[in-house]
């Protein structure tokens, strides 16, 4: 009894420093990210070239998803929208299911898959090859050159893509709307746009900007965690990915609270 | 060129060192390799464009020019596991000078280049990038003094 009250508050220390050390090094890599210096040409040289591995070579897998996630769902919706007779309601359900809850999801977890493994290898890898350090004794600010441009990429490629998602989902509605009801496009847009709540897109915004950073954030810290065997790599990547699951689940729900209270 | 008995000597006295000149040190060690990530002219290029802001396309000409008067034009793409010891060690180098008034320390620089017998390729390469450095400081083993043309029994 005493030993499972002993794990349980060791569990519960260990969570707490960790997500207190978590929202520590997140604070201050967001505080730099307002910092001029920041922002030189060695760190734009590694923002373009991220965002092009993030944003530009996910494209081809990004959209074949997008559009075929957008006909499948676009299908379900008018077929139950057309069976229950309901058809005020489709507005409301593209834009408020499917723009806002289903694509930053869906996006957030084709770039974690992708991109927050990829990182979580590469800071593990350069810590065991003492890179790092070398970046520190030619005098370059880890977090300017290394950690500002990959999670300022992972915000911007998650919110571009996210939108894209939705439009792709969308488009795929229009051409499933005049096939199924026969409506004409301007009156399917202006039923969408009825539908649409500013609110609701600024916290679709902050939200995909929220998963942006934090799925980029982790793997830099859990990279930074690996020793100096290439044992450690696999350890540093695994816990990684398992920690930013976890915290695309707790921004989702969070956004959820927001939204809906 | 300083020359030490043991290895605790030495990393001592180098610690102490680069501590010193912490602002200016270009270092060329194996403790300190080339971003595996990056081709060679980003590694060289890092140093300006980080510490002066210099663009890419200014980083990238003054690398190349820098890599043509070593004769190692061929490299600019390559990476470090592709390098042998000598192109290695130029491009460890070349980071190391294009420091502004570098201070440049080559710390046992033949355990990179494991290959060599004596430091005359090491020497020919300092001359030819002479006129970009302000210092240069050798860090290595008194038994390694015969290697520099140094004679065994001379002092540091």
């Amino acid at each position: 009894m005493i030993s499972a009250i002993d794990s349980i508050g060791r569990f519960t220390l260990d969570t707490y420093s960790s997500v207190g050390s978590t929202l520590s090094f997140a604070a201050r890599v967001f505080l730099r990210m307002f910092r001029r210096r920041a922002y030189n040409s060695a760190s734009m040289t590694v923002f373009i070239s991220q965002i092009y591995f993030t944003s530009v070579q996910i494209l081809p897998l990004f959209l074949f998803v997008a559009v075929i996630f957008g006909a499948m769902v676009n299908g379900m919706v008018f077929q139950f929208i057309k069976t229950i007779g309901q058809t005020d309601y489709l507005g409301r359900l593209l834009m408020g299911f499917v723009v806002t809850e289903i694509s930053p999801f869906i996006t957030v977890l084709l770039v974690a898959l992708r991109s927050s493994s990829a990182i979580n290898a590469e800071i593990a890898v350069m810590k065991v090859n003492h890179e790092l350090s070398t970046l520190e004794i030619f005098n370059i600010d880890l977090i300017d050159y290394l950690f500002v441009p990959r999670v300022l990429n992972g915000i911007v490629s998650m919110v571009l893509l996210s939108s894209l998602f939705s439009l792709a989902v969308i488009s795929i509605g229009l051409f499933v709307s005049s096939v199924v009801f026969g409506t004409a496009a301007d009156a399917y847009i202006d039923t969408l746009l009825r539908s649409a709540s500013p609110l609701d897109m600024i916290i679709v915004w902050f939200k995909c900007a929220a998963f942006g950073f934090f799925i980029t954030l982790i793997p830099i810290i859990l990279g930074m965690n690996a020793s100096q065997e290439m044992t450690s790599i696999p350890v540093a990547v695994l816990n990684g990915m398992v920690k930013v699951f976890s915290a695309i689940i707790i921004i989702e729900v969070l956004s959820s609270i927001v939204r809906f209270i | 060129m300083r020359f030490f008995e043991s290895e605790e000597e030495l990393q001592e006295k180098l610690r102490d060192f680069i501590a010193a000149h912490k602002a200016r040190l270009g270092l060329v060690s194996s403790e300190a390799p080339l971003i595996s990530n990056l081709p060679v002219w980003s590694n060289i290029a890092l140093i300006p464009q980080y510490h002066q802001n210099m663009s890419w396309h200014d980083a990238r000409t003054q690398i190349d020019r820098l890599l043509h008067r070593l004769g190692m034009a061929s490299i600019a793409e390559k990476r470090n596991p592709a390098l042998t010891r000598e192109e290695r060690f130029c491009a460890m180098l070349l980071r190391a000078v294009v420091v502004r008034e570098a201070v440049v320390v080559l710390d046992k620089p033949f355990s990179i280049l494991t290959n060599l017998r004596d430091g005359n390729f090491l020497m020919h390469l300092l001359d030819k990038v002479d006129d970009l450095i302000a210092e240069a400081h050798i860090f290595d083993y008194s038994w390694a003094k015969e290697r520099y043309g140094v004679a065994a029994d001379a002092e540091d």
